[in-house]
């Protein structure tokens, strides 16, 4: 086709992966400027915003309530999720579709309109805010982030191998254990991670019903809203770090669950 | 279908059940506090009324913010298909190390937007970067006022939503057939004309599908306006927030809630006629 080198599109490209960059690099470079201030040129190298960091009881407690909220929403979302992806794709049920289409919504609407309304709801009935509150709300919008990857992966190969185990004569729970959910692992772990991120960077709902409490997010934003401190930075650095580590397990999970699919396929 | 294979549908019901509660419910419940001007309580009579709604129309200050921020939604929709755009072709058709790129472009997007708007926040401020390299060159005399303005606003928000409208192109562009491409070329039309007869239209359901997934969160952003923008730049979000966090009015906060749930499940609706809803979900290659 078009043998010419793309020359405009080489350097538009470069400089787009630069544009995206940039503010991190930057985040990155100021954690480690020896000075309270943000302005060039930079005055030395220097970790003490990192030992400043841990020592800020808000932020260590901020680590702690992100990490825990994540942790136990994954898990309620991807158990609940799987259960519901498999029930839906295998099942002769007639409202399927509006189903999937009520699930969109937490992916579509404004998170801005998801946390009000919760927190109305929860106010209405005197639920009281806190981190129950913003584990039950979570758990609510990742069930919908996991049904939508699973369903890309799921798709119809795993009925067939149910119907097979159950026709050799394993009974249905059987069939689920020792058959689907190992076949499901990579998929399951994968929609574990995302729950986990959703979770772990969803900031608006979690601003309301936190309460008094705080999550990272909640600890930057009150940080960025009324002055300024490197330790931003340094937490900024360590989310970066932490990020770059789980998208590499969610690739992982990708290419073990493909060679599964390849050789279940074998199976005559 | 085997009989044991019904129990299968039985799966469905505690995931579908708490986000019944939890997501569907607390949505119903603003419906009806916007219909109203009392407090919900069980056993107390509800006053309905349309109050709520016309005081966004009557109050020349909410109109004003309204339209702003739809015209902010409007300018980062446009401006994030140009930059996504070239990107996204490259992305599909010019380069055979695209998966790997795509996750490398990913990782900037699945960083907080907190901490990357903090980042526009110092680059832009009166002594970040930006200033200091035009002060630094004399282009200009004094530093610009860059932060706390509309133009910041919409800097962060196309910064961050970008990647939402690269993902849905990249996937309809690497579906374009090079054969009909190539076709058209056999034929005698310019690559220009090829460009918009072809792939352009043959992308239209990407674009949509991104101004979808960049519309819909810029309009009922809250986070960024609060951090780049400045009093004349507050959105509809902002106003949401200040009535539930400080004015404590709820009715009139959920009328402002449920218009902006509405616009977004008007985009939904007219995008899952067109194309079908599936087509969002199927093109997320993540």
């Amino acid at each position: 086709m078009n043998k010419k080198k793309p020359v405009f599109l080489y350097i538009y490209s470069t400089l787009f992966f630069i544009y995206m960059f940039i503010p991190i690099l930057i985040i990155f470079i100021f954690a480690w400027n020896n000075s309270e201030g943000y302005s060039l040129p930079l005055s030395g190298f220097t970790c003490k915003w990192f030992v400043e960091l841990f020592k800020d009881t808000i932020a260590k407690k901020a680590i702690f309530n992100s990490i825990l909220i994540a942790v136990i929403s994954a898990t309620i979302s991807t158990m609940l999720g799987t259960a519901l992806t498999f029930g839906l794709l295998n099942s002769t049920l007639k409202n399927k579709g509006l189903i999937l289409a009520l699930l969109m919504l937490p992916v579509l609407m404004p998170s801005l309109t998801i946390g009000i309304a919760v927190l109305v709801f929860f106010r209405t009935l005197n639920i009281p805010l806190g981190i129950p509150s913003v584990i039950l709300s979570h758990v609510s919008i990742s069930i919908s982030y996991v049904v939508l990857i699973l369903l890309g992966r799921i798709e119809d190969f795993s009925i067939n191998i149910q119907e097979a185990a159950i026709d050799l004569g394993a009974s249905w729970l059987s069939s689920i254990k020792d058959i689907v959910l190992p076949i499901l692992a990579p998929s399951i772990i994968a929609s574990w991670v995302f729950a986990f991120m959703i979770s772990w960077n969803e900031f608006i709902i979690t601003y309301f019903l936190i309460g008094n409490n705080v999550t990272i997010p909640v600890y930057i934003f009150s940080q960025l809203r009324f002055g300024l401190s490197p330790k931003v930075n340094v937490i900024s650095v360590l989310v970066t770090l932490f990020t770059i580590f789980m998208i590499a397990i969610f690739i992982l999970t990708r290419s073990s669950f493909n060679k599964i699919k390849r050789e279940t396929s074998k199976i005559p | 279908m085997s009989q044991v294979l019904k129990k299968n549908k039985n799966l469905i019901y505690p995931g579908f059940l708490w986000f019944l509660v939890f997501f569907i419910l607390p949505l119903t419940v603003i419906f009806i506090y916007s219909f109203t001007d009392n407090f919900i309580k069980l056993g107390q009579p509800l006053h309905f009324t349309l109050k709520n709604f016309l005081i966004i129309f009557e109050r020349k200050y909410y109109l004003i913010l309204l339209i702003r921020s739809i015209r902010i939604s409007v300018i980062t929709t446009i401006f994030s298909i140009a930059f996504a755009y070239p990107i996204s072709y490259f992305l599909a058709k010019k380069t055979k190390y695209d998966k790997i790129l795509i996750i490398i472009l990913m990782i900037p997007f699945w960083v907080n937007y907190l901490i990357r708007t903090f980042a526009w926040k110092l680059i832009i401020s009166e002594n970040g970067i930006i200033n200091k390299i035009l002060l630094g060159l004399n282009i200009i005399d004094e530093p610009l006022k860059l932060l706390y303005s509309e133009f910041a606003v919409i800097l962060g928000l196309i910064y961050t939503y970008t990647p939402m409208m690269v993902l849905p192109l990249y996937a309809t562009i690497s579906k374009i057939d090079d054969n009909l491409i190539e076709a058209a070329l056999d034929l005698g039309a310019s690559k220009v004309r090829t460009f918009f007869d072809i792939t352009f239209r043959l992308s239209l359901t990407g674009i949509f599908a991104g101004t979808i997934l960049v519309f819909i969160p810029a309009l009922g952003s809250f986070a960024i306006p609060a951090i780049l923008g400045g009093t004349d730049s507050m959105m509809i979000g902002n106003i949401i927030e200040n009535q539930f966090m400080e004015v404590g009015n709820w009715n009139f906060g959920s009328a402002f809630t449920l218009a902006l749930a509405a616009i977004s499940l008007a985009m939904i609706f007219l995008y899952s006629k067109l194309f079908g809803l599936e087509s969002i979900y199927k093109n997320q290659s993540i």
